[in-house]
């Protein structure tokens, strides 16, 4: 687990890739399983492909939002804390993909006792193909300095420079 | 020729709320194992117990979105099921609209268009969840492929004394 501090990150700098798979409709199985999502476009491949006309099951935008959340709380590590984050599922991902989570630094901003990063992060498969584009605010602690608090209050924040 | 589905009746359930509605469950440490091994996160907040209680969390907790994922149909609640048999062209998804009112289109198939996320705490496991909802706007786009109507509902997740775990923004997509 990261124990990244404020000053260890520039603008530009991309944070460690988390990854998944080659995915299977198994992997898919076990999460439309374990959530109680009955979707057949997610394991019934006639149904899908004949019935939906999919290229194949569908790897489930609710399981891949989790691969950028861990993405986003291993970096941040316990002393820091994913803020907010947002991102749109514009491709889909079928069984063999093996999908890789990536982030990268485009702000930085020093408020209070603790450090606000920007990122834009996404999801792209084996291929490269790019098909999750999103962004996240995460809070982390200075060097020397405190913990980010939890519970997360925004209100520990200094105020923001605009 | 375009068809517009976004009608009077549709624009009407626009802002309406729902809830808070208590989850039939509390958080179950066996729920939230079968959650993080199916997303293959293995932090150990949610399972070691021992390094949990001298965290921050001071306990298990459940994964960051967990909260979304966590209301279940309740045992006195119909199947949705027992409709395979009647009609084949079910897709298995239960629309039940978080308690909001039903959004009436003649589409019927539903993508998940993304999420957004504002997170406050994690939920401990044994914790009790509340779900408060709105419809925040549904709109229409016409592509190549047709038109999609793309539903957006905000969700406030809480557990007791109204203490706040995330908020979620949900897209979800007709077409």
């Amino acid at each position: 687990m990261s124990d990244i501090c404020f000053e260890d990150v520039s603008v530009g700098q991309d944070i460690p890739t988390v990854v998944k798979g080659p995915m299977s409709v198994t992997h898919v199985m076990r999460w439309s399983s374990a959530m109680e999502n009955w979707h057949r476009i997610h394991y019934d491949w006639k149904f899908a492909t004949e019935h939906d006309k999919l290229p194949d099951v569908v790897v489930n935008g609710s399981w891949k939002q989790h691969v950028l959340i861990q993405l986003l709380t291993d970096w941040a590590g316990e002393r820091g804390w994913l803020w907010k984050t947002r991102f749109q599922f514009r491709g889909m991902n079928h069984p063999g993909d093996t999908i890789t989570a990536w982030g990268r630094v485009t702000a930085t901003e020093r408020r209070g006792d603790f450090g606000v990063v920007q990122l834009e992060i996404g999801l792209r498969n084996h291929k490269g193909v790019e098909g999750t584009p999103g962004n996240a605010t995460v809070v982390l602690p200075c060097r020397g300095g405190p913990a980010v608090p939890y519970p997360f209050d925004p209100a520990c924040l200094g105020p923001a420079s605009s | 020729m375009r068809v517009n589905y976004i009608t009077d009746e549709v624009k009407s359930v626009i802002g309406t709320h729902n809830g808070p509605i208590l989850a039939y469950h509390p958080v179950e440490a066996s729920e939230v194992r079968r959650f993080f091994q199916a997303i293959m996160d293995p932090a150990p907040r949610y399972w070691d117990e021992g390094w949990a209680a001298g965290s921050r969390y001071g306990g298990l907790v459940a994964p960051p979105a967990y909260p979304p994922h966590h209301f279940r149909r309740p045992p006195t609640d119909p199947d949705p099921l027992d409709r395979m048999r009647q009609d084949p062209d079910f897709d298995g998804l239960v629309r039940t609209y978080r308690g909001l009112p039903p959004v009436n289109l003649p589409l019927k198939r539903m993508l998940n268009g993304g999420y957004e996320y504002e997170f406050f705490r994690y939920a401990r496991v044994g914790e009790r969840i509340y779900r408060s909802s709105t419809y925040l706007d549904i709109y229409q786009r016409d592509g190549k492929n047709g038109a999609m109507v793309f539903i957006i509902a905000a969700d406030m997740y809480t557990t007791d004394n109204e203490v706040p775990l995330i908020t979620a923004t949900t897209t979800s997509i007709m077409r």
